[in-house]
């Protein structure tokens, strides 16, 4: 039909477990589900501080079907170096050991541990899904919030003033072997990039925007067409990076404007149209450069 | 093998006779010969360890959690600011029940920058659950790496082994470093309880309320009480292959004594002249060296301390607010000894950011001990010059 | 001193809870029934594409086209043959409404539904037949004219069991399809063949016998019921003006009985053709394969002309000429030989009771044409004067209600004969409801226990027509909570579809065709067939895409075990709505948690 199909194109293992504690409509675990069957039971997961220590299930509870090493908040990058130096000490270089970190835990506390690893081509893939606020402790902001978004700490009457940090090129920076960005409203382009890094050796980095409806003020079941949305109007461009210079797309991006996008989330209602006409002109600007970059390389 | 080594080596050649599998490492003054030996020793084969060049002392530890959690033998080094860096994890460690040993060289905590010796930076880390083991000599410093692994292992608790700065860590000391053979023997492979295993996937650290943590944190306890028994038991194991054991406490002339010296680390060494020398004129003198800090030998101490009048406490360290360490956590210990019974305690602050402390000022402290009044200070500062 | 029964709470107690040493998991999640968490649940629920709403013989043909999309190629014919006894036929000639409503016109184009039954049909004509039904029936039905709405309702009977016989004037059965269609639109042998497949059901046809002419009414006594689907065969007087025509201005419908019936009449070198319907255009087509030059004249223009687009297209790609807004008023011959017509131009004033607006003459706007022929097509009559009194006719047509059933009891009237929508499809579709009508009727004649018909229940949404399979309970598919509604553009998520264009028919290039009666339609290649069934969207009826499966967000979707759908495990479900507003197809609601 001509609706993609993709049941056939999505492994069929149920790595994750029903019963956990997400939020209604959170993308969080869609995100987990789908790079859990990409990778296998052969997996290995580190999980700092983020909404997914929760999600995860209080002990003695586990909803994933692989092994999970919760760590403290900033460690991720550092864990899954020693996991994964643990493992192939004792004989076994082919579990996938994985971090899986929330965007404070990566863009921020986190940012250390992750590049050290990254410096250091540990062979790891870094998972980072973005709802773009620390979200476990209530919607404060971090550096991955989009300019002009309210959170707790930074309220409509003074909303968040910068923009948002640009991770995959600080990561491109370090020339790690593979990056890419992912979506969970695009289940077959993150599945396939997964089952990529999986190939590949060395720090693979993965950004997956995961909408939340509580932080960004929308319905539950908006949650899919959102991170439909964000790549649609290129506000989340979905890209591979290979070994920091090689940049390519993965799926079209038709370009639609950024209004709507940003409208229809209540943490973005206090925004002017002149405001508005700014994220524009940004996304614009970003855009450009991102061209420039798969044209050029860097 | 016999070698004439600085004790940061010492530390070296027992983590290569272990058999460690997964080193982290990250540089500070003056542990960084540590991990440069041991850099070597993984690059010409000595030790097939994975050796993680970390990019922090928090990582360091980061990464000995994750490996030690995938079952494996790991080891890292640190000193003052970096321990103190690593302090979250420390709890990790401990409440992870996990065997990383570590060694720390003592040394002062900055402000100002002090690279010398001084306790307070593994005394301030007493409440993370990690087992504290104080050396004197960088012999010791071989044989506590080496037995550290086997007590870990046996007791699921990290271990920190602990030597001065510079007078232990950059002092080149003689050190027989037991034959592999013999190691292998006192030590066998790690066989983890729990490790992170995808045939048999589990979540480990999860969310635990207040109606199980305490339950976890009291078998933690129990560990702890258990290797006040394990740890002697270890190091007689070790003394039977080696002819060293050390012992949790170690009385040194003790019989009799009026007064009794208390010390840990190289002060022990300084100490043990002093005392020498006042046996020698027949003085009631003794020294109790205190290795193991934690757990906290108290029934060891009482019954090593209780019969002498007097005590004195030689802390190189300080907890501001209150006293010195050593000295306050033997008073709590003496505290059941009926009133008529228990010593009078001097607890002495000395040698803090490496100040020296020389056999003179040992001996002072021992005469002003033998006829001072108790004292009315639970700190007794020595030397400060203003 | 305490009690010795009484615990000190300083021992640890040992036993029971069997806490380890550290935080290590030992069940999973699935102990915890998130379900309990919300207020509004999902369900599957199938409901009605637009196109099996929009057609008038009312086939499932999401279901089919779904089928067809598995590889199911035989239940898919057997659905469609469920309720369309001649789809080789309608895949042909009918105006397929269906494509008028579907939604994928909303995307890019319709699906080429027409074409894809073409094939379907023309696949179930080359397999084996079905074994013919048990006549396990006692009454016996007549049925009078073997047109689509006369062997639509033997056909239906017949395969309810009933003992058929069916009465056609012409020499042979068809009705309109073989009088009025040419063979380039619908070649003999397609429907010689598919004729067959209707009769082989046990099916007598009589053919040559006209009620009212060669057999009385009274004859049909001895049947428990009658269908009367005569037709409407009658062409409108084809004179131009008052005066004496020649022979040459003719009804197109005669015409066309003559050529389809084999005849090859010479028209002349310049054929008028005056209609805008599909006979018009069959008229136009024919006499240009005759060898005339042809221009169809019409009162109006294009937008209002009745018949199918297809057809005028072709009628142009093959060389009609056409003419607008414009009607003859008088022909002009001399000895008896048609000269040529003056005509009037027109012009389009307010709508008329059709709807349509209503041609006026313009001034000044008179024309003539050079014409050896001219053929008329400008609607044709009934002749019902064989049916018995009773029997309401109002409008030249009978009144019957939507089983057909006319003012008198016994008596079923359908196809051209009643007042219905005249075309191949509404009166296939007529013979059917004709059929349900006739068997319920009988059963409850019989004393049998018969429930009241739900037509409501059998009709696709609100306006389509009948479903035997829903009526017979024969639906291959599982449907989970059918609803009756349409699944229009707004229940559908475009985000999951592509583009995809239309797939055409291959035709006849339009230099070869004159002078042939071949067929000109080839239809779609293999692949071209595969990739239009692939476009279908499945509306409103799940197709087992997965969607709600992957998305949702508490894995609480699973694949029933009999492969029929899936289902929703409530003991997790939280109630986020993400399956359904995903769900590209409508084919899923949220409500109010049931307690």
């Amino acid at each position: 039909m001509s609706q993609t199909i993709i049941k056939d194109l999505i492994p069929k293992d149920e790595l994750l477990a029903s019963g956990h504690l997400a939020c209604p409509g959170c993308a969080a675990p869609v995100a987990m589900n789908l790079v859990l069957k990409a990778l296998g039971p052969q997996t290995v997961v580190t999980l700092p501080a983020c909404c997914w220590s929760i999600i995860a299930g209080p002990w003695p509870q586990s909803s994933l079907r692989v092994p999970l090493f919760h760590t403290a908040f900033e460690t991720g990058g550092a864990v899954a170096s020693g996991i994964k130096a643990g493992l192939v000490a004792r004989g076994d270089d082919e579990t996938t050991v994985i971090a899986w970190a929330g965007d404070g835990g990566t863009f921020d506390i986190g940012l250390q541990a992750l590049s050290g690893a990254a410096e250091r081509n540990e062979d790891i893939i870094y998972f980072c899904y973005d709802n773009e606020a620390y979200m476990n402790t209530g919607i404060q902001r971090s550096s991955a919030t989009p300019w002009g978004a309210w959170t707790t700490t930074t309220p409509a009457g003074e909303p968040e003033s910068s923009p948002k940090k640009d991770m995959v090129s600080i990561l491109a920076a370090h020339g790690i072997p593979y990056i890419a960005t992912a979506s969970v409203a695009y289940p077959v382009d993150l599945v396939e990039k997964v089952k990529k890094a999986r190939t590949i050796r060395g720090t693979r980095f993965i950004h997956i925007l995961a909408p939340c409806p509580p932080g960004w003020k929308t319905q539950n079941d908006e949650t899919v067409d959102l991170a439909r949305q964000a790549v649609q109007t290129r506000v989340f461009p979905l890209i591979e990076i290979e070994n920091g210079r090689t940049w390519r797309l993965t799926v079209d991006h038709a370009g639609e404007p950024v209004a709507p996008y940003i409208r229809r989330q209540a943490r973005f209602k206090h925004l002017t149209d002149d405001q508005l006409e700014r994220i524009q002109a940004d996304v614009d600007d970003r855009w450009e450069r991102l061209q420039r970059r798969i044209q050029y390389g860097t | 093998m016999k070698k004439v080594m600085i004790g940061n080596h010492a530390v070296s050649w027992g983590v290569q006779r272990s058999r460690v599998e997964v080193i982290s490492a990250y540089p500070i003054t003056p542990q960084t010969q540590i991990v440069e030996e041991l850099s070597d020793m993984c690059a010409d084969g000595r030790l097939p360890a994975r050796y993680i060049k970390v990019e922090s002392e928090h990582s360091a530890m980061a990464a000995c959690i994750g490996a030690s959690a995938a079952g494996v033998r790991t080891f890292t080094a640190t000193s003052a600011q970096g321990l103190a860096l690593m302090h979250e994890l420390l709890h990790w460690a401990a409440g992870g029940r996990l065997p990383i040993v570590m060694a720390d060289v003592n040394r002062a905590m900055a402000p100002g920058w002090n690279i010398w010796t001084d306790q307070n930076d593994t005394l301030s880390q007493r409440d993370t659950g990690w087992i504290q083991l104080y050396c004197e000599t960088n012999q010791e410093v071989f044989d506590t790496t080496v037995q550290s692994f086997r007590l870990a292992e046996t007791v699921n608790l990290p271990v920190m082994i602990i030597l001065d700065a510079f007078f232990l860590s950059h002092t080149s000391e003689p050190v027989d470093v037991t034959d592999q053979e013999v190691v292998d023997e006192f030590l066998p492979r790690r066989v983890a309880t729990y490790r992170l295993d995808p045939s048999d996937p589990h979540a480990f650290g999860a969310l635990v309320r207040p109606d199980a943590y305490m339950e976890m944190r009291w078998q933690q306890q129990e560990a702890m009480r258990d290797t006040l028994q394990r740890m002697p038991e270890i190091d007689a194991a070790w003394g039977a292959l080696t002819g060293r054991r050390y012992g949790a406490i170690e009385e040194y002339r003790t019989d009799g004594a009026d007064l009794l010296l208390v010390t840990s680390g190289t002060i022990t060494s300084t100490a043990r002249h002093v005392v020498d020398e006042r046996r020698d004129r027949g003085e009631m003198v003794g020294l109790v060296k205190v290795k193991m800090f934690r757990p906290f030998p108290t029934a060891a101490l009482r019954s090593a301390l209780a019969a002498a009048e007097r005590v004195a406490v030689l802390d190189r360290n300080i907890s501001p607010g209150h006293g010195g360490i050593f000295a306050e956590e033997i008073r709590s210990a003496l505290y059941d000894v009926p009133l008529e019974d228990r010593p009078m305690l001097f607890g002495y602050v000395l040698g803090l950011g490496g100040r020296d402390v020389t056999p003179a000022v040992i001996d002072s402290l021992v005469e002003r001990s033998l006829t001072a009044d108790p004292p009315e200070r639970q700190d007794l500062w020595v030397g400060v010059e203003l | 001193m305490s009690d010795s029964t009484e615990r000190d709470i300083t021992e640890p107690k040992r036993g029971g809870r069997d806490i380890p040493p550290i935080a290590v998991s030992r069940t999973t999640t699935e102990v915890n029934p998130t379900g309990s968490w919300k207020y509004i649940q999902p369900r599957y629920e199938d409901r009605v594409a637009p196109c099996n709403a929009n057609c008038p013989v009312g086939i499932d043909i999401e279901g089919y086209l779904y089928l067809l999309g598995q590889g199911r190629t035989e239940e898919a014919a057997a659905l469609l043959l469920e309720e369309n006894p001649m789809p080789a036929v309608t895949g042909r000639v009918c105006h397929h409404p269906c494509e008028d409503g579907c939604n994928r016109a909303n995307l890019d184009q319709p699906v080429a539904i027409h074409s894809v039954e073409r094939r379907l049909g023309d696949i179930a004509l080359a397999s084996p037949p079905p074994a013919a039904p048990d006549p396990v029936r006692d009454e016996r039905v007549a049925v009078i004219g073997s047109g689509p709405a006369g062997l639509a309702c033997a056909y239906h009977l017949a395969r309810y069991g009933y003992r058929v016989t069916v009465f056609e004037a012409a020499p042979e059965a068809g009705g309109m399809l073989r009088l009025g269609i040419p063979e380039y639109r619908l070649p003999r042998a397609i429907l010689d063949r598919q004729i067959e497949r209707i009769s082989a059901l046990g099916i007598e046809i009589r053919c040559g016998t006209a009620i009212g002419r060669d057999v009385p009414w009274s004859e049909l006594d001895r049947f428990d019921a009658v269908f009367a689907a005569p037709g409407a065969h009658v062409g409108k007087d084809p004179r131009i003006g008052d005066a004496d025509n020649a022979p040459t201005v003719r009804a197109g419908l005669e015409f066309l009985k003559e050529v389809n019936a084999g005849g090859r009449p010479a028209l002349g070198d310049h054929v008028v053709v005056v209609g805008g319907g599909n006979t018009a255009m069959d008229c136009a087509r024919s006499a240009l394969r005759l060898g005339s030059e042809v221009t169809v004249l019409y009162r109006r223009t294009p937008l209002e002309m009745p018949a199918i687009p297809q057809e005028v297209k072709e009628a142009k790609i093959e060389g009609v000429k056409f003419r607008f807004l414009a009607t003859p008023t008088v022909a002009r011959s001399r000895d008896g030989r048609l000269l040529g017509i003056e005509c009037q131009q027109m012009m389009l004033g307010p709508p008329d009771e059709s709807g349509r607006r209503r041609p006026l003459p313009q001034e000044d706007g008179r024309f003539t044409m050079l014409a050896d022929c001219v053929l008329t097509a400008i609607g044709e009559d009934c002749d019902l004067g064989f049916l018995p009194e009773g029997i309401e006719i109002s409008g030249g047509v009978a009144a019957v209600d939507e089983l057909c059933e006319s003012t008198t009891a016994r008596v079923f009237v359908g196809g051209d004969a009643a007042d219905l929508p005249r075309s191949v499809a509404d009166a296939l579709g007529s013979g059917k409801r004709a059929a349900i009508g006739i068997d319920h009727w009988l059963r409850e004649r019989a004393g049998e226990p018969v429930e009241p018909l739900d037509l409501a229940g059998l009709r696709f949404g609100a306006n389509g027509n009948l479903s035997i399979a829903r009526e017979r309970g024969t639906d291959p598919l599982h449907r989970a909570d059918p609803v009756n509604e349409v699944a229009g553009w707004e229940s559908m998520n475009p985000a999951h579809f592509r583009t995809m264009a239309r797939n055409e028919d291959h035709f006849h290039a339009a230099g070869d065709l004159t002078a042939s009666f071949g067929e000109v339609n080839f239809g779609l290649s293999d692949r071209e067939f595969r990739d239009e069934v692939a476009r279908c969207m499945n509306c409103g009826v799940c197709n087992r895409c997965e969607l709600c499966l992957i998305f949702c967000p508490d894995m609480a979707i699973h694949r029933r075990e009999d492969g029929e759908g899936f289902e929703i495990d409530l003991r997790y479900c939280k109630g986020c709505g993400l399956c359904a507003a995903e769900c590209p197809r409508g084919a899923m609601a949220m409500s109010r948690e049931e307690s």
